[in-house]
């Protein structure tokens, strides 16, 4: 039995999750930053500024709180190293380490793409490993070969865009709300996946991503519809745009995501991230032939969170990983890393 | 402040080539403010400006719109910001944007124009523009190459402040 607090704060939001046995999600509290603000009316750049460690605190103590347990009984505290903005990590980091200072308790640092691998390991059926781990996500498109939750190997990733934020921005262009990806994915449903011909960028070279190409293609085609039907898009009309973009996208997903599974020679596919939630993606993911077996998190841990932090940290106490108190954020380290190491 | 002038681009290489003589121009501290609309080709002449930064080839120069902030060894430090999915001023704070700042390395922005107040006056100004013609068929050959298919651009590049100046004065003097 372990139980493992994380903390996570590599890019805008802060979080913190309490896991059991690396699997058990007790508690996942994900708290926006402007959130944080709210209370003073909006704005403050006083607030602002490099002591959200406050925040963090809060955020902490509601976990636990959540969860009904307390710093005692807590075995580790699983904390993001990286990569992400410094400038956020650090209010995590630090605060960690003045934890794990005051507590006694081991810090272990996590890299942040690890943990969105490793969410695939969270809930009550864990997909078991090795597996191919495909991240899709606003940030990241990659995918990797899972052989354990420490041996993790890039098999290749985006040259340019990645595919969720083909998705968001597309969105936009056609005025959709926020968050777009997930509009696209209701919109879509009322359209023609074959309406427009659109590019599926690479689909025949290697593990490499490109999605700039598609959401340039896909950005004057509705330019183009507007010039005959006017701004906004009539709903049928963005509609079909919408579906033609995300099955050009998803296409190219799908045929990575097969490849890299006959590559690998596993059966096993994790898809995580924020694009992982996409009704679509799922669709077809699900139709890869048996025995292949495809997981994807819950939908609400699909975005950054801590549960997954934990899941990672989990298993690095177990192997002794653990981190002085001296461990530094890095903006940018590939996967696999040599956070462990330091 | 002078005019802006302009060069126009046939393709994504074109574009990557520009980026990369701009890049070698460039010293430390100073600041980039990129716009340009979606799928102007803004993320690609970054790559072009991390190679004219010496960054290593096999480094992978990819949009900052989620991370915000991507970061590249070079020549000099290139910083590569994104404002278009930054939602306040506070949120640009908390996420330590003012450190990007600290004169070190060579500050990208793309979409600067939605937080205007947070770049310094002194900076290099780039505009990319497509060209008004027809978009690619619909129904054309779908798996074809992209950049292929790509309409022509124009880039307008625009100094203030004494280096920002000196800097469009040398950028364009290379691209033409």
């Amino acid at each position: 039995m372990s139980l493992i607090l994380g903390i996570e704060s590599s890019c805008d939001d802060l979080a913190a999750a309490l896991v059991r046995d690396g699997t058990q999600v007790l508690a996942s509290v994900v708290q926006n930053q402007d959130d944080v603000h709210a209370p003073f009316g909006g704005v403050v750049p006083e607030l602002a500024s490099r002591d959200h460690v406050r925040h963090v605190y809060g955020t902490v103590e509601r976990c636990l709180r959540e969860a009904g347990v307390s710093m005692d009984a807590v075995d580790g505290i699983g904390v993001t190293g990286g990569p992400g903005l410094i400038g956020s990590l650090l209010v995590g980091l630090c605060f960690a380490k003045a934890l794990s200072y005051q507590t006694g308790k081991p810090l272990l640092g996590v890299h942040h793409i690890e943990g969105h691998l490793a969410s695939a390991r969270l809930g009550d059926e864990p997909l078991d490993l090795p597996y191919v781990g495909f991240v899709v996500s606003g940030g990241h498109t990659a995918l990797y070969h899972v052989e354990t939750l420490s041996r993790i190997e890039l098999l290749g990733q985006t040259r340019d865009d990645a595919a969720g934020e083909a998705f968001d921005k597309i969105a936009k262009r056609m005025g959709l709300p926020y968050p777009g990806g997930r509009e696209i994915d209701l919109l879509a449903r009322e359209g023609r996946g074959d309406a427009f011909d659109f590019p599926r960028p690479m689909l025949r070279q290697g593990f490499e991503f490109s999605f700039s190409g598609l959401k340039t293609a896909v950005a004057l085609e509705v330019a183009r519809q507007e010039r005959e039907h006017g701004t906004p898009l009539p709903r049928a009309v963005q509609a079909d745009v919408a579906a033609s973009f995300q099955e050009a996208a998803i296409d190219v997903l799908f045929d990575k995501a097969r490849r890299a599974l006959a590559a690998t020679g596993q059966r096993r596919l994790a898809v995580v991230g924020g694009l992982a939630a996409n009704s679509r993606l799922r669709e077809r993911m699900a139709g890869l032939p048996p025995p292949v077996e495809v997981r994807f998190p819950p939908v609400a841990l699909c975005t950054d969170n801590a549960a997954m932090i934990a899941a990672v940290a989990d298993r690095m106490l177990a192997d002794g990983q653990t981190a002085s108190l001296d461990l530094e954020a890095f903006s940018r380290v590939p996967l696999p890393s040599t956070l462990a190491e330091r | 402040m002078s005019r802006p002038d302009c060069v126009d681009s046939r393709s994504a290489e074109e574009t990557r080539r520009l980026g990369s003589s701009l890049g070698r121009a460039l010293q430390a501290g100073d600041v980039v403010a990129l716009s340009g609309d979606l799928g102007a080709g803004k993320t690609c002449l970054v790559q072009g400006i991390a190679r004219g930064l010496d960054v290593p080839p096999e480094v992978p120069v990819t949009s900052p719109t989620f991370t915000l902030v991507g970061e590249y060894p070079g020549r000099l430090p290139l910083r590569h910001a994104d404002f278009y999915r930054v939602e306040s001023y506070a949120r640009l704070a908390g996420a330590g944007f003012d450190d990007l700042l600290d004169g070190k390395g060579v500050l990208v922005v793309e979409w600067p124009e939605l937080f205007p107040d947070a770049l310094p006056q002194d900076r290099l100004e780039v505009h990319i523009a497509l060209l008004a013609q027809e978009g690619p068929e619909a129904g054309g050959a779908g798996a074809s190459s992209v950049e292929g298919q790509d309409p022509p651009r124009r880039l307008s590049v625009l100094g203030s402040g004494e280096r920002g100046r000196a800097l469009a004065e040398e950028v364009l003097r290379s691209w033409r």
